[in-house]
């Protein structure tokens, strides 16, 4: 037992208060397994180096949302009315957008941070890989809300068994083990950008057909992270590649087309292998080439297709909008536009009457 | 029941129809940067053709038509036996020949999506409008061939559309109720809140919304049979009656919806508002409730000198007072209250209550909020206003009801429904605004006269006695853009004013009108505002003594007026009205409620109620439609500028035009605010203060507007752009 008198009477170690040299010497924790021993720096909020990160922040913070605030189970009548085919189909895609959230939350996000540009941005990559999580919780969600265990096993033992969708993951997985970071980063950004949306075509079509309107709502709140992580992502990306010399760019460049070309393929293969029989697949895959655009335009490079190759359904495209503003009925659904608030007090004045 | 739903369940297509992506163009701008309002018109055609036509089932002549949906049970024969078969076949050719067409592809897609009649395996369709509209006016007419004409040539002309419930179902055999609102009193005790639950069941069976009144019930914490500690509060109730909404629809129509109303000196205030918390717990999360607070002028006057409130114990408010919480003015028996022992009270910050609000509207648009003591001061009836409905526009007083054991009525007390029906102002301005106001009243009134709704008593009693209707109007932006006025305008405020005061006269002439030719007034009539002596606090003493103005103030606006040959009433017709009124009463206890209208706006060619755009090109998402985009009525590459959006005008405009019609509508309107997403919550609350002071009486939804990310949005996206 220790005697409580003895520990009030020992005389307090003084502090010494770290100079400038100290504190341009210290680190962020992230870096800590490169730099054992250095002293560590907490995040300080009020020194912004980048505003983006702040922005970014801050705009992930207005969007936080959860499943549970979409009324899922309105879509049942829906989904009993669907084709066998649609329903097992949706199950499938749907399967195969948990996997990627699943790695981009718990790795993708992740191997980020360490080589992160500021200490916000790496406080920004845990609140993306939060989101992620969320994201992949939500699919289990609908599953819960509209399926049998049965047909969630089913589902989930093609996603493990699809080579297809396996090899995806594992291009990228490959390249978040990458000792560039700037790879890692083209990776994520592609994933975010790029890979996902073959599997969101589903219920958008749906929903431009007035069917499964909740399901679409939740991928739509989805839909808005995503624009942002990629966005994010292909930012910091730009950022690092301006510090490179000419000849890394070129290679950088190189790996990212190469990628991109990897991806894309795999990308069309996966969805002809999925949406095998519908119509809409031509849809689909220009679908896919609109958003590898969008994945490039994010790094910053000019874009892969031609106009023509990426004209998409009017219908489809008009609900990939990010913005938050269309005016829904709130009697049936709840909406993909609510945002959470900033508190403000009110003064004096304000209540001057 | 959900299993039988109405709307044809089509496979879903494979192939994309053109009609959603022609639609879905007006929101891409064309090469040279126009909105493609062609494109939308083509999606009409597309639609038209390639869904319509191909799924209607057709007959040679109204007679075979007519003997087809009665024989098979779709139209209800005792309607249509009230007329005869000349008569009908002349009155289907004169409305089947108007040459109505569908504006855009929403008002098409919405009609026959939610509203015409269909195959009972919903493969086919039964109806086009002008036969929808044939139906309603049939069985609104009751018999009375004129009349038929009358309301048939109203609603297909657009100049007055009534509610959902009533344009859906009239004329037809397997039906819901033609009310939209119903609202509820729950006392304190078990069997009322049974009996609320099982109100709510019945009347979602049948339709519409149903609101109903928390204030009474005991807090957290109060004591059951004075053992301490033992009430759970007015949450798990909330509950029970979210689940009975979602468990009943009306034959899948329509979702059944709920509000519940909490006053803000509840004990159990921020419970209830907790409920719609982003991360509230699964056990007392409220999804689909929509909620509604009840706010008096000291809860403002508290705010105002920085104090504290204090919420009182409704079980020991109704020991000392005798009667319910509800039925004590908060702002008179504060000081009261606060001093007397023998009531429980707890404490907030009442600043800080009105940001919790704010931050609840920033994340759900709830809750609504109504100011009791402008809603009391402004009612024209005896008794006391404790709530309102779905949409805050149904203001009325109400009595408590008391139940035996077995959940009979010991005493049946007055309840409300209401039945609902909008005018198109612009097309009202267009074809005569006193004869549409009649039409429209009398339509009202024959819902009004129709409905009995013996599951509920309360409610049948209360629509017996008060004859209550609420008479909307929608279009005002549309109508103002046409004009080349300007929302929020000087000149658009005159003419709301104007307009409103306009409206109520004819409204209050045709009731009169009613209870002369029926020898009938509402009861209570002796004992309302109406009936005190001219000059003696009379409600329309505001018209005779000079108090409101009865002429327009600017010169616009007295020149529209000119050039639409609409006469405004004088100081001296309404003396004449007052005198009349006085000697035989009106027929309708309630007249006037301005309701949001989403649906029938759309088909009816539009903007919603009297609010602003919510943007020049709308996406509407619902249920059943989908998610389409509708471009504002009246609109065109020309005029664009006269349709700002609400975010952009702002929320004082939208409440000065409110204020404006406010002054003239005996209940009340939805008025719901914009806010762009860079607002705070002070920046809600000085709007909901202002709009206190302006003497709005409730307030609807918060609407919360996020711009894409610089750099993530579509690129050439009409919404996206400011």
């Amino acid at each position: 037992m220790t005697d409580i008198t003895s520990i009030a009477s020992t005389t307090p170690r003084t502090v010494r208060i770290a100079d400038d040299a100290m504190m341009a010497a210290s680190i962020s924790p992230a870096q800590y397994r490169y730099h054992h021993g250095s002293r560590v720096r907490p995040i300080n909020w009020n020194r912004i180096e980048d505003d983006k990160d702040l922005e970014v922040w801050n705009r992930l913070v207005a969007n936080f949302w959860l499943p549970e605030k979409v009324p899922l189970s309105n879509d049942v009548p829906d989904w009993r009315a669907l084709s066998e085919r649609e329903r097992i189909t949706t199950v499938r895609v749907f399967t195969g957008l948990t996997l990627l959230d699943t790695t981009q939350a718990t790795i993708g996000e992740i191997c980020q941070i360490e080589h992160a540009r500021t200490e916000h941005e790496q406080a920004v990559y845990t609140n993306i890989a939060f989101m992620q999580s969320i994201h992949a919780r939500s699919y289990s969600s609908i599953f819960s809300t509209l399926c049998s265990s049965e047909q969630i096993d089913e589902a989930y033992r093609w996603a493990v068994g699809n080579d297809i969708l396996q090899e995806r993951v594992d291009t990228v997985l490959e390249q978040y083990e990458s000792d560039d970071p700037l790879k890692r980063k083209v990776a994520a950004t592609l994933l975010s950008s790029l890979l996902l949306y073959a599997g969101f075509y589903l219920p958008l079509y749906f929903a431009a057909r007035g069917t499964m309107m909740n399901t679409a709502d939740m991928i739509r709140l989805i839909l808005r992270d995503k624009a942002i992580h990629g966005y994010y992502s292909g930012y910091k990306f730009q950022r690092g590649l301006e510090t490179r010399s000419a000849e890394d760019q070129r290679m950088l460049r190189d790996f990212t087309m190469d990628l991109l070309e990897r991806l894309y393929e795999l990308e069309i293969e996966y969805s002809e292998d999925v949406y095998a029989g519908f119509d809409f697949l031509p849809d689909v895959l220009a679908f896919v080439r609109y958003n590898a655009n969008k994945a490039l335009m994010n790094l910053g490079y000019p874009t892969r297709f031609a106009a023509e190759e990426t004209q998409v359904s009017p219908e489809i495209l008009a609900a990939l909008s990010p913005s938050a503003n269309e005016n829904h009925d709130f009697f049936s659904g709840s909406g993909s536009s609510y945002v959470m608030g900033k508190a403000e007090e009110t003064d004096d004045d304000d209540w001057d009457f | 029941m959900t299993a039988t739903a109405t709307s044809p369940q089509f496979a879903i297509p494979q192939a994309a129809p053109d009609y959603h992506a022609l639609n879905a163009m007006l929101n891409l701008y064309d090469d040279n940067g126009r909105i493609r309002f062609d494109a939308d018109h083509q999606a009409v055609d597309a639609y038209m053709r390639d869904q319509v036509e191909p799924h209607t089932m057709r007959f040679t002549s109204t007679r075979e038509r007519l003997a087809y949906l009665l024989d098979n049970n779709y139209y209800d024969h005792r309607i249509f036996d009230r007329y005869s078969d000349d008569f009908l076949d002349s009155f289907y050719d004169h409305v089947e020949h108007q040459g109505f067409t569908f504006e855009t592809f929403l008002g098409a897609f919405k009609f026959y999506a939610s509203y015409a009649l269909k195959t009972f395996d919903g493969s086919q369709y039964l109806e086009d409008f002008p036969q929808r509209c044939a139906a309603v006016a049939l069985e609104l007419a009751d018999g009375d061939e004129q009349r038929a004409i009358e309301y048939a040539d109203a609603i297909i002309s657009g100049r007055y559309q009534p509610a959902t419930p009533t344009f859906l179902n009239l004329g037809k055999a397997q039906r819901g109720e033609a009310v939209s609102c119903f609202l509820l009193r729950i006392e304190d005790n078990m069997e009322s809140i049974s009996r609320g639950i099982n109100a709510a069941l019945q009347l979602s069976k049948r339709g519409g919304g149903v609101a109903l009144l928390l204030t009474n019930l005991r807090e957290a914490g109060a004591p059951i049979k004075r053992i301490e500690h033992q009430s759970s509060g007015v949450v798990p109730v909330m509950k029970l009656l979210e689940d009975s909404f979602s468990y009943a629809n009306q034959l899948g129509a329509r979702q059944g919806a709920g509000a519940v109303y909490l006053n803000a000196h509840h004990p159990d205030i921020m419970r209830f508002l907790d409920t719609k918390r982003e991360n509230a717990d699964e056990k007392i999360r409220i999804k689909s409730l929509a909620l509604g607070v009840v706010i008096p002028d000291i809860t403002f006057e508290l705010a105002k000198r920085r104090e504290r409130m204090a919420l009182f114990s409704p079980y020991d408010v109704e020991r000392v007072y005798g009667v319910p919480f509800a039925d004590i003015s908060v702002t008179e028996h504060y000081d009261e209250m606060l001093a007397d022992d023998r009531i429980h009270k707890t404490y907030i910050d009442a600043r800080e209550f009105f940001m919790t609000l704010a931050e609840l509207q920033f994340e759900s648009g709830y809750p609504y909020m109504l100011f009791e003591d402008t809603v009391n001061r402004a009612n024209p009836i005896k008794g006391r206003v404790t709530m309102s409905n779905l949409c805050s526009e149904i203001l009325q007083v109400q009595e408590p009801s008391t139940y035996r054991e077995d959940l009979g009525y010991e005493h049946v007390g007055r309840d409300i429904s209401c039945n609902l029906g909008s005018l198109n102002i612009a097309k009202a301005m267009d074809g005569g605004l006193a004869g549409s106001v009649e039409t429209a009243v009398r339509a009202l009134t024959a819902v009004s006269d129709h409905t009995r709704l013996d599951c509920v008593p309360s409610v049948r009693r209360g629509n017996e006695e008060s004859h209550a209707i609420g008479l909307g109007q929608m279009n005002l932006h549309g109508f103002l853009g046409r004009e080349g006025l300007r929302y929020g305008s000087d000149e658009a405020l005159d003419f709301t004013d104007m307009y409103f005061m306009m409206v109520a006269y004819h409204a209050y002439r045709t009731s009169h009108a009613i209870s002369v030719e029926r020898g009938v007034r509402f009861t209570g009539f002796e004992d309302s505002v109406y009936a005190r002596p001219a000059g003696e606090g009379n409600y329309f003493d505001r018209y005779v003594d000079g108090t409101y103005r009865t002429e327009p103030r600017t010169d616009t606006v007295r020149k529209l007026f000119a050039r639409f040959g609409v006469a405004i009433p004088s100081a001296d017709d309404w003396r004449e009205l007052q005198t009349e009124i006085l000697r035989d009463g009106i027929y309708n206890a309630y007249l006037q409620a301005v309701p949001p209208t989403g649906s029938i706006s759309y088909i009816n060619h539009s903007t919603s109620s009297i609010h602003p755009i919510a943007a020049r090109i709308e996406i509407r998402k619902e249920g059943k439609t989908g998610r389409v985009y509708y471009p504002a009525p009246y609109m065109n590459n020309e005029n664009l500028d006269m349709f700002e959006d609400a975010y952009t005008i702002g929320w004082k405009a939208i409440i000065d035009t409110y204020a404006e019609a406010t002054k003239h509508v005996d209940q009340g309107l939805s008025l719901t605010l914009f806010f762009p997403d860079t607002a705070t919550t002070r920046d809600l609350n000085k709007a909901q203060i202002y709009a206190w002071r302006k003497g709005i009486k409730t307030l609807y939804y918060i609407r919360i507007r996020q711009q894409a990310l610089e750099g993530t949005d579509v690129e050439g996206c009409v919404s996206c752009m400011l």
